[in-house]
């Protein structure tokens, strides 16, 4: 059983515009059983969350009219998280953030609500959540679990595995990776260089520098340019990852 | 693990003279060039190599987009290495410091073909990701060997030398040079040069000034507030106590550790790699001191050369370094004119009062 709430405080969003972010609303709010405390704890998807609503704030100072925005989606499916429904409507209320509409289901049917709202990124902390979301064609992505502390929108993209070759067809999921990335760089193309309010980064692990550049070119073919990129080649990654502070990392061998 | 075609791999340096145009996206493997292995070997593990960590600007020549920057802007900047995107950069001034290291690298992995105690050309720089085709395919023109890089898109690199144990960073703004030493990075900043003496393409050479390089500026302190006397009188007096470190002793430690490695093999005449020491100090009096220094912390130099305070140019010119590290623009510059790469390391004492010279106009925000 599926069921959605609109947020009546935000504005709906063009649906066949907007880049809809699905995200697990115990990612968002840590609320305990604890009833006596109305105010949740605020959880590691926080920080996105609010990057994505300024990116959105300043996508509408460039142009009033904007269509092409983030819209933020939270999906309960467990059952707990279900009976504290209403604390965690009135916690987005009470933290500002623009949440479109909430989503309810049972951990069976939490796909279908994802499908049901064409979401276009799903973002967990639970892996298999993530495989399962994957397996039915949703491009899903793991929460970066040490909270990023940039305002900027920081999207770190895995290059290692984005040139499929076009020898096979692509999966369905891999459809929903490629969209959402274009949509990503249109997004970037509405800011200059510098003072941008989101950042597309890539990293590749294997390989060497073919292997980057390869990725920067098919990126580029689809419209997609990255600020920066990082080559590591075989070197370890956290070190790096920790610096590069991203909010979510898409890594696409979730997909296959 | 690395395969050699035996016979026909050179362990010598490179050929500069037959850099060929190839597209972009070829493979960069060579079965035709006799000097090259035909598999690429694998880029070793930071904490095992020695990590050169090194600037766009000083590996290649971007004067040109440097001006543009400068001058009309970031995204005019952009706009035009995009659409140049093709034409390969000209070498910099670090570039015949990079081939060399790469020549020892060969040699290295023909002695030792499981080991990982290699030099790791690292490109760092601020750039934006939309340079990076440009950058890559220049580097593929001019077949180096670098792997590994980070295109900041205008943030700092400095966390990203630590996160690869850099050993040495090379770059041509002194504010990210500065940045690097205080944590504790050896590091110099580079600079154009007209003239390039041709260096040997057999033995990678390092030469060190002494005081405030490889040795801490305490000496140098002395001498500044008391003289040349009493620095002399002081050096004596304390001749048995060996000087703190400097910047750049790690790096004179771990070319020593790669060293070790050739004579291992019983090459210690013929070395492929050679460090000098070129100091003002005398042979007779304070360059005692200096040399049971290194001898304290088990380090070797090859040659001290103890110029008494005479100008160090005719001594470089003998030496040929392929680069030469000092804490003072004076000495810089001064090398710099007879055609050796020379770099400023900005440290110590001689930082507050600079000697006569052209100070260098980099602006600290342009992208490297």
């Amino acid at each position: 059983m599926v069921s959605t709430i609109q947020n009546t405080d935000v504005k709906q969003k063009e649906a066949d515009r907007a880049v809809v972010v699905a995200v697990t609303s115990r990612a968002v709010f840590d609320c305990g059983a604890d009833d006596g405390d109305e105010v949740c704890e605020v959880g590691v998807a926080f920080p996105l969350l609010q990057a994505l609503q300024r990116v959105n704030e300043r996508l509408l100072e460039e142009n009033p009219s904007e269509s092409l925005l983030f819209d933020v989606v939270l999906i309960t499916s467990d059952s707990q998280q279900q009976q504290q429904s209403s604390r965690i409507i009135s916690n987005t209320r009470h933290h500002g953030l623009e949440i479109s509409r909430f989503c309810f289901s049972s951990e069976e049917d939490f796909t279908e609500s994802l499908l049901k709202n064409n979401v276009h990124l799903f973002l967990t902390t639970d892996r298999d959540e993530a495989a399962q979301a994957s397996q039915k064609g949703v491009f899903s992505a793991l929460l970066n679990g040490k909270v990023a502390s940039s305002e900027q929108l920081r999207v770190v993209f895995c290059g290692d595995a984005v040139i499929r070759t076009d020898t096979e067809p692509p999966s369905a999921s891999q459809d929903a990776a490629q969209s959402f990335w274009a949509q990503l760089g249109e997004m970037r193309r509405r800011f200059g260089m510098l003072d941008s309010p989101l950042s597309l980064v890539l990293l590749t692990s294997r390989g060497g520098r073919e292997s980057c550049g390869t990725a920067l070119q098919t990126l580029r073919s689809r419209g997609v340019n990255m600020d920066e990129a990082y080559s590591l080649a075989g070197a370890p990654q956290s070190p790096i990852l920790s610096l590069l502070r991203p909010h979510f990392l898409l890594i696409n061998h979730l997909q296959d | 693990m690395s395969q050699n075609n035996g016979d026909t791999l050179t362990a010598r340096g490179p050929d500069l003279t037959s850099i060929s145009n190839r597209a972009p996206w070829e493979d960069a493997r060579m079965k035709l060039k006799p000097s090259t292995p035909t598999r690429k070997p694998k880029p070793p593990k930071p904490e095992n190599a020695i990590t050169i960590g090194v600037s766009a600007r000083v590996l290649f020549n971007m004067e040109k987009e440097q001006q543009i920057y400068e001058q009309q802007g970031l995204e005019d900047y952009i706009k035009y290495q995009m659409e140049h995107e093709t034409q390969p950069f000209s070498p910099g001034p670090a570039f015949s410091f990079v081939k060399a290291l790469e020549a020892v690298n060969t040699q290295l992995r023909e002695l030792y073909p499981d080991s990982e105690e290699l030099f790791d050309v690292v490109l760092m720089t601020n750039n934006h990701a939309y340079v990076g085709l440009r950058l890559i395919n220049t580097i593929n023109h001019h077949q180096l060997f670098i792997e590994r890089f980070c295109m900041t898109g205008g943030n700092s690199p400095i966390g990203y030398l630590k996160a690869y144990h850099t050993n040495l960073y090379l770059s041509s703004d002194p504010d990210k040079v500065r940045e690097a030493l205080e944590e504790g990075i050896a590091a110099a900043t580079m600079f154009t040069q007209e003239k390039i003496t041709e260096v040997s393409d057999t033995q990678l050479r390092v030469a060190f000034d002494g005081d405030a390089v490889l040795f801490s500026d305490e000496s140098e302190r002395i001498y500044k507030a008391h003289g040349l006397d009493k620095f002399f009188e002081h050096e004596k007096a304390h001749e048995n106590k060996p000087l703190d470190h400097g910047p750049l002793k790690c790096f004179l430690e771990a070319l020593g550790k790669l060293q070790k490695k050739f004579y291992g093999k019983g090459q210690r005449m013929d070395c492929p790699i050679r460090t000098y020491l070129v100091t003002a100090r005398s042979a007779a009096s304070s360059g005692t001191r200096a040399l049971k220094t290194l001898r304290s912390w088990g380090l070797e130099i090859d040659e001290a050369l103890f110029l008494a305070g005479a100008p160090k140019g005719p001594m470089l010119e003998k030496i040929r370094p392929h680069i030469f590290f000092d804490d003072q623009m004076f000495h810089v510059e001064g090398a710099a004119e007879i055609g050796t790469v020379a770099c400023h390391v900005p440290y110590g004492i001689s930082q507050a009062m600079p000697k006569k010279g052209i100070n260098d106009k980099e602006t600290s925000s342009a992208p490297k």
